[in-house]
């Protein structure tokens, strides 16, 4: 009944950064729309969602909210003597609880309402993660204060109660099975006197009242007009300068470098040579990372384990204990799993794709698939790149686990080759991350944003994607 | 080896290892319909050895992101340090239409033969949708060879109507597709299989 854009973050184009330099988040926006049965709520939201034209958008509705009615109130709603228009018809603890998190933006499970049963579905959810601006609607979009209070934009959708009635009378004909006595009955015993007692005095909280909906064009566009410059206002001057400051000479201490065997050496030799052909570049990258991954898991806990040998003797040993996740930022972080399974044959391996938008050098969040299981209380998530430079993809791949609830001692970010500049940008925002490289190379090159001297595009060489 | 990767039992170490078994099999099939020419050499007897033969032109790898990363490990066993782009597909909510979110690909793809990688063949929405980008990056329709470990008749028929020459390889041919889109009887998602991020 709700249109397709229901919980679904539209991402037409990467989202840039959504925290400050130090790795805090900055509010997303949250609009309320609230108005009478049938008033265009939902028709008004979409418009302002199209008006916006900003990806990241998430449309949210109460119906999501509803309690789940017990077996005997399931009898009662089938025959339609269920009072579904009621303020307590709701749940506001879980409202408040979702809402909560995602102004934080953190990722959320929006329940999903089945009206045939009048429960949840069971073990199924739509899973909200990365918005900048929700627009939440329901009939009591602005009833309960404290998610009145988290809200930057209230507004009130006033269509005359007449037309509400003629299109409920259509739309529940039509659609859901209803003849029009069914409809007038409910509207008589319930949608019209909660409209009065409980709807229509949330008028009061809104900052926008819309009268007519959808057909007021000019409402929506001064609407539209004020949350873009509302967005841009708050747009973070995060300024990802970071290559133009200094860092100290010293490396923060939860950087761990590997030792520089005479291996290690002739690996880093090897791989930073331009002549390198393609096939050696591939074969040691994998060596090198197998070894960077061998490091990082001396980092994780053990505990004792008691084996017996063939000798019928006994030998006390040690066990990993968590279970280790990898998670790659795309593309280059990807050159790294090959490492990852040589030495954790069956990690799960979730996915970051990070690319740099070229016209401001900033990273822009194109995709994320991470496994149900890497916030598990007994994983740790390796986080896998093959460069550290200024550190942006990595700050913004932490900042990604961080939403999905991956406490920040959990994780441990990998890589080839780091620079000062991308470790102290990383490990001020999000001291508790370990950091583990083969590597540090001491310039970072403001206009290239290569480290040197560096490996040039370790993904393009790896990919074969260069230009000759 | 298609009923271990199809069977729900089955661990995920073995899903990967016998997946990148049977994709290196595909590999090695879909090199077989690449053009080659005769070559003669010499071995270290001395004699010369005809009717040898050589790969005549270069290839290149398309993944479509996420799964069909998953068939990379499988190329790079036979073809060793083998070109590999790379394409994100989503579904645009707002359409229901696959979308182009990402595409990087060698510099010279257009003089390539292009092995295009994504484990199933569904609707076959993605895979035309990739192919109309590998085309537009100048890559003939006829050096475009799809891989993938299995199919269902509807994918099949949408896909050659809409590009008749790009050849099909693939392990098996299901039944049909359920109202999720899913293939049945199929072995699920493959991507989350591959990299465990089913629940």
């Amino acid at each position: 009944m709700k249109s397709k854009l229901v919980h679904h973050v539209i991402a037409a184009e990467g989202r840039p950064p959504w925290y400050r330099s130090d790795g805090q988040n900055c509010d997303c926006y949250i609009v309320g729309i609230a108005g009478g049965s049938a008033s265009g709520k939902t028709s008004v939201a979409q418009r302002i969602i199209k008006n916006l034209n900003v990806p990241w958008v998430v449309l949210l509705s109460m119906d999501s909210f509803y309690k789940d009615l017990t077996p005997e109130e399931v009898e009662i709603a089938h025959r339609n003597d269920w009072d579904f228009d009621s303020p307590n018809s709701y749940d506001y603890d879980l409202l408040l609880e979702t809402v909560t998190k995602l102004k934080q933006g953190k990722t959320v499970d929006v329940p999903i309402y089945d009206f045939e049963t009048h429960k949840r579905v069971p073990n199924k959810h739509h899973t909200v993660y990365g918005a900048n601006v929700i627009i939440f609607e329901g009939i009591f979009g602005l009833y309960d204060p404290k998610v009145l209070a988290m809200m930057d934009l209230k507004v009130f959708v006033d269509t005359d109660v007449d037309i509400c009635l003629a299109r409920r009378i259509k739309r529940d004909v039509a659609e859901r099975g209803f003849d029009v006595a069914g409809v007038l009955k409910l509207y008589q015993r319930f949608v019209k006197p909660s409209y009065d007692t409980y709807v229509y005095p949330t008028k009061r909280n809104a900052d926008v009242v819309i009268p007519r909906g959808l057909e007021n064009l000019v409402a929506i566009d001064l609407l539209t007009k004020h949350i873009q410059r509302q967005l841009q206002e708050r747009k973070m001057q995060s300024r990802w300068d970071m290559a133009r400051i200094s860092a100290p000479e010293e490396l923060p201490s939860n950087v761990i470098v590997l030792e520089h065997t005479k291996q290690i050496m002739g690996m880093h030799t090897i791989i930073r040579d331009i002549h390198t052909s393609r096939h050696d570049f591939i074969f040691y990258a994998d060596r090198l990372a197998t070894l960077v991954i061998e490091r990082a898991l001396n980092e994780l806990p053990y505990e004792t384990r008691i084996v017996t040998t063939p000798t019928a003797k006994t030998v006390e040993g040690l066990g990993l204990k968590p279970r280790v996740g990898g998670v790659s930022i795309l593309r280059a972080g990807g050159t790294m799993e090959i490492g990852l399974r040589r030495v954790i044959r069956d990690a799960v391996i979730g996915k970051i794709l990070i690319q740099t938008d070229p016209s401001n050098g900033e990273p822009q969040l194109h995709y994320c698939k991470l496994p149900p299981t890497l916030c598990d209380d007994n994983t740790f998530i390796f986080l896998m790149d093959a460069v550290v430079g200024t550190g942006a993809a990595g700050l913004m791949a932490i900042r990604v686990l961080l939403d999905h609830e991956v406490p920040e001692d959990r994780i441990i970010f990998l890589s080839f080759l780091a620079g000062p500049q991308g470790l102290h940008a990383i490990s001020s925002a999000f001291p508790k991350v370990k950091i583990v490289t083969s590597f540090i190379d001491p310039v970072l090159n403001t206009d290239t944003l290569y480290l040197e001297p560096g490996l040039g595009n370790f993904g393009d060489r790896y990919f074969g994607t260069e230009n000759e | 080896m298609m009923s271990i990767i199809r069977n729900k039992e089955t661990t995920r170490t073995d899903f990967v290892f016998y997946a990148d078994r049977i994709i290196r099999i595909l590999i090695e099939e879909g090199l077989n319909h690449l053009p080659v020419v005769e070559k003669t050499i010499i071995t270290p007897t001395g004699k010369e050895y005809e009717g040898g033969v050589e790969f005549q032109g270069r290839i290149c790898g398309v993944s479509i992101m996420r799964a069909g990363e998953s068939m990379e490990q499988g190329l790079r066993d036979v073809c060793r340090s083998v070109r590999i782009g790379k394409i994100l597909i989503q579904r645009d909510e707002e359409t229901a239409l696959p979308k182009l979110y990402y595409a990087k690909f060698p510099p010279d793809i257009a003089t390539r033969y292009c092995l295009l990688l994504d484990p199933m063949l569904a609707t076959g929405g993605s895979a035309i949708k990739a192919i109309e980008v590998l085309i537009s990056h100048g890559v003939p329709e006829e050096k475009i060879l799809f891989v993938n470990l299995l199919c269902c008749p509807e994918g099949i028929a949408a896909f050659v109507k809409v590009y008749p020459r790009v050849k099909i390889v693939t392990a098996e041919i299901d039944g049909c597709l359920n109202e999720r889109k899913y293939i049945i009887p199929g072995l699920g998602d493959f991507g989350c299989r591959y990299y465990g991020t089913d629940k």
